[in-house]
């Protein structure tokens, strides 16, 4: 199906403009981040500064810990997000493949951990934090942040393997493939495009998690990035252009993984229609 | 999984604030905290407002989101690209400068959007966004739509991707037209993905503290104080963690019952599979 | 194809969320058993104490007690609440914590702090001045002991004063007329504003409302009733009205979005009501403002004394579950002991907590504003207070709703009584 030119271009046009509106609150963060005081309040907005400072980058990089917050969240996000995309995968792939006992309650809790109110529920899970020795170890977040994104990773992967016609499995059993083979080779290029949407998604949810590390991880070696970005608010007020530098930055590995899963998904999934 | 759900439930049956978490004490109410929160007629209020807040933003991200997601699919590399960036970037922006830099745009004499609605000919000069709970309500629903349809718009788009080209085509050759191709081709395949990216905007949606809080702090005139922001001033802000407990209990209730049609057709769903 | 089938996959799942959050449990933190005797942690609030005056108390300390070490962790304000609440319940609490001073109730209600009057004379309780002091008194004990504070002044220009011919005012009246003198003067200038007031600049009100006699909540008996509908609030919110309507700042909108220095150092601004650093922001946004600025203190109805303010600040206090209290009460009485309050004044330029101490000031802007703060109050000292505060504030929106017109009896009495509410409830 080829569109014509003009719809194409008419498409492409609305793409920029859309791009643009979602950018723009973006943009404005990072321009804030290399705008000299005197202009990140003013009456006429200032697009382009005239004098771009890398003063506010600096205070943000310089702040004290920050390569080790850095190494900290890289830690827990990576770690917390494999391990869900892991049991999220099997649990996917065999509750949409197989019936077995308790699968229907299976869904069901599934769901309901998605219902609860992670945030508004501090004081329960610091109880169990308290009463298992969890407290102030960082490791200890990683089962938390990967319950918190484990739903949702589950049924989207649940999504993408039911549209995987069983028949492709089953030729590839055919064809000598063990289950696990015909899995790797056969029905992962398929779901690339889901893996790498529940893994942004994992990713963003656990990278910019702010209340359960800053309230259960109490001694500063364990603490993570998002509590650098607030460090620019004291009793003196809030250094804005600092806190705008530090959140710029902080959106980059993000960025970073976009680019990278994005490659490997538009690989995948040519492979996997080449076979297919 | 199970362990903090039950927790928050026996805590809901307790009196419990700072005083009780620190010494540890152990005092049931019974359902206390339950009756102190229904009968108060500011929660009925919060709850009619958090219903209306999430289906209004709940159906906006679904609806932008899924045209955005089918105008994706369609794209030539570059501007799909550069869509795509500003989709993510949207989306890994930290909700601490996300909602400054949306207050700041907003702003009454200083904002950027009374500025260009200014240059565009609109008398919008010095006009007030938070004056009235409406228009607070707006700007933090802009807010929220706009973090959360990157993931409505990635996840369809991956959805889309699974749907057989060759389909479309043979309804194309068949004299399809576009909205009968959707209906009858696309719709029923990314149907599953769309029900649960609405199931979880719901959740998320009626969940939102921070965006709404951030504009007013549930101002004006409490005519922004969602059922989070009333459990917050009410129950954790005042230690009162018991209640609060018995809040998000009610919450999850509340959910059920928004939710109810939704789980119950995807559990039959896979019934009879 | 469909199976009867127990999932190993899925067993396999839940067994390593099992194992993994075990795993949390079995793990001990090993740096979590630090405070032993000699051992001190201290939590202070970025920017409140600079590192120099910590430093210098730390060596004092171990003199006293030779082998002491004092860990010093350095707390955000975002999340603080929740941070200091959990740590407070936990395991292992800090010794010393600085928390806002408005804070200071619920943690001295809650039990989580010890009562510092056994300590009465080393830290020199008495001598505390009384506005600073009553934040950390409950039920007739003391359970914070003042750090420091800061009180709002008029922040103004001394160019725009001298060009329209205005002299510093002494009592309000004169500050209405200075301040309509100095509109006139620059009727010509765009955007100018003989004062930048923001109509939920609340802080503001309070000292008007103090000022009059009245207060925000009232306690009666064990449960309090808001002050809002009193005779004294209806004088404080038409002085307020008198002086807002002076301004071209929005009504309803209070001094931090946008931040008021950003507008002031835009240049057009000839005064604001602040806090002494946001002179400092306002010429570090705009130099050309630099020599230009002054401040003079918040004038009251007599020309004899200043207004009333709120006094902003911090206090520290010892946990309870601290296991070396001795040694915290040692530091407490340095840190919070002339010694060190005079360093930490005139490093930071705050209000010390001794009235005795404020001759030593030397920076002219920290002498006015300390001069002030003889005349400081600050919130309802009740755990309860937190809950007016937290959403939607009532006394935001009656003053907006008086500046926009509303008769001030009708506003006091529906705010009242959403102050009432959000206080009442058992502790």
């Amino acid at each position: 199906m080829r569109a014509s030119r003009r719809a194409r271009g008419i498409q492409s046009a609305i793409a920029l403009v859309l791009a643009a509106l979602w950018a723009f609150p973006v943009y404005w963060m990072a321009v804030t981040a290399i705008k000299p005081r005197s202009d990140v309040v003013s009456r006429t907005p200032v697009f382009i500064p005239h004098s771009p400072t890398l003063e506010h980058l600096r205070t943000a990089i310089e702040a004290p810990g920050f390569w080790h917050f850095a190494r900290n969240s890289l830690v827990l996000t990576i770690g917390a997000v494999v391990i869900a995309l892991l049991i999220a995968l099997a649990s996917a792939w065999a509750s949409t493949r197989y019936f077995f006992k308790g699968r229907k309650a299976f869904l069901i809790t599934i769901m309901a951990a998605q219902l609860a109110p992670w945030e508004a529920m501090l004081i329960p899970i610091f109880i169990v934090y308290r009463d298992t020795g969890g407290l102030d170890v960082l490791l200890a977040l990683i089962p938390l942040y990967m319950v918190m994104v484990l739903p949702f990773t589950v049924w989207t992967m649940r999504g993408f393997i039911a549209a995987v016609p069983v028949e492709l499995e089953e030729a590839a059993l055919v064809d000598g493939c063990s289950r696990g083979q015909a899995f790797r080779r056969i029905v992962f290029p398929l779901l690339a495009p889901g893996v790498m949407a529940t893994s942004l998604f994992g990713f963003i949810t656990i990278w910019n998690e702010f209340v359960f590390v800053n309230a259960l991880m109490q001694s500063e070696p364990n603490a993570t990035l998002p509590l650098w970005i607030s460090a620019f608010q004291t009793v003196f007020g809030t250094d804005w252009g600092a806190t705008m530098a530090a959140s710029s930055l902080f959106t980059l590995p993000v960025i970073l993984l976009f680019a990278i899963l994005q490659r490997r998904a538009v690989g995948g999934l040519a492979a996997g229609a080449v076979k297919g | 999984m199970g362990w903090p759900l039950v927790n928050n439930v026996l805590l809901s049956l307790r009196k419990v604030t700072l005083r009780e978490l620190i010494s540890r004490d152990v005092v049931w109410v019974g359902f206390d905290n339950y009756r102190t929160i229904l009968a108060d007629p500011a929660f009925w209020d919060a709850v009619v407002r958090s219903v209306l807040f999430t289906a209004a933003c709940a159906a906006t991200t679904m609806v932008v989101g899924v045209l955005m997601a089918l105008l994706l699919v369609r794209l030539p590399r570059f501007p799909k690209l550069v869509l795509s960036i500003s989709l993510v970037l949207a989306w890994a922006t930290p909700v601490l400068a996300a909602t400054t830099v949306f207050q700041w745009l907003f702003d009454t004499d200083f904002g950027v959007v009374n500025w260009l609605l200014a240059r565009v000919g609109l008398d919008t000069e010095g006009h007030s966004w938070f004056s009235t709970g409406r228009s607070t309500f707006l700007v933090a629903g802009l807010l929220v739509v706009w973090q959360a349809v990157p993931l409505v718009v990635f996840s369809i788009s991956a959805a889309l991707a699974t749907v057989p080209p060759e389909l479309d085509e043979a309804a194309v050759i068949d004299g399809a037209t576009a909205s009968q191709r959707w209906w009858t081709i696309t719709f029923p395949l990314v149907r599953p993905m769309i029900g649960v990216l609405a199931f979880l905007q719901v959740i998320w949606d009626f969940k939102a503290f921070t965006q709404v809080y951030a504009m007013r702090r549930g101002g004006p005139d409490s005519s922004t104080t969602t059922l989070p922001i009333l459990i917050y001033q009410e129950g954790l802000a005042r230690s009162q963690f018991g209640l609060a407990a018995a809040a998000s209990v009610v919450t999850v209730a509340i959910l059920l019952v928004l939710l109810a049609l939704y789980v119950r057709s995807a559990v039959r769903a896979e019934e009879v599979r | 194809m469909k199976q009867r089938w127990t999932a190993p996959a899925l067993v396999a799942a839940v067994g390593l969320t099992l194992a993994l959050s075990a795993c949390g449990g079995d793990a001990k933190s090993g740096s979590g058993d630090a405070a032993e005797k000699n051992a001190l942690t201290v939590w202070l609030m970025n920017g409140s104490v600079p590192d120099k005056v910590v430093q210098s108390v730390n060596a004092d300390l171990a003199k006293q007690h030779p082998g002491a070490t004092v860990t010093v962790e350095v707390q955000e304000w975002n999340g603080i609440q929740d941070k200091l609440t959990t740590a407070l319940a936990g395991n292992n609490p800090p010794d010393v914590i600085e928390m806002g001073n408005t804070q200071n109730a619920k943690f001295s209600q809650s039990g989580a702090l010890l009562d510092l009057d056994a300590d009465k004379a080393k830290l020199g309780i008495d001598q505390w001045s009384k506005g600073m002091a009553s934040s950390g008194v409950w039920d007739g004990k003391t359970y914070g002991a003042p750090l420091l504070a800061a009180n709002r002044v008029v922040i103004y220009r001394t160019d725009l004063f001298e060009k329209a011919g205005v002299t510093v005012p002494k009592t309000f009246d004169e500050w209405v007329a200075a301040t309509t003198k100095l509109n006139q003067a620059n009727a010509a200038t765009k955007d100018f504003q003989g004062i930048y007031l923001p109509g939920q600049s609340w802080y503001v009100y309070a000292g008007l409302l103090w000022d009059a006699g009245g207060d925000l909540a009232v306690k009666d008996g064990d449960s309090w009733k808001g002050g809002l509908d009193t005779p004294a609030a209806a004088e404080a919110i038409g002085k307020y009205k008198q002086l807002q309507s002076l301004s071209k700042a929005p009504k309803d909108a209070d001094e931090a979005t946008p931040q008021q220095f950003e507008v002031f150092a835009e240049g057009n601004v000839a005064q604001m009501i602040g806090l002494p650093w946001e002179m400092g922001s306002a010429v570090g946004a705009n130099k050309k403002l630099d020599g230009k600025v002054a401040v003079f203190p918040i004038p009251s109805s007599s020309a004899d004394k200043s207004g009333s303010v709120f006094l902003g600040g911090s206090n520290l206090g010892i946990s309870a579950g601290s296991d070396s209290p001795k040694l915290a009460a040692d530091w407490l009485a340095l840190m919070t002991g002339e010694k060190y309050q005079t360093e930490l004044a005139l490093a930071s330029n705050v209000v010390p907590n001794r009235t005795a101490l404020l001759s030593k000031l030397t920076d002219p802007t920290a002498k006015i504003m300390a001069g002030a703060a003889a005349n400081g109050h600050v919130t309802p000292v009740d755990p309860r207070w937190a809950g007016v505060e937290a959403g939607a504030n009532p006394v935001k929106d009656y003053m907006t709703a008086v500046l926009t017109g509303t008769d001030p009896a009708a506003a006091g009495t529906k705010a009242s009584a959403e102050i009432t509410k959000r206080m009442s409830g058992a502790l």
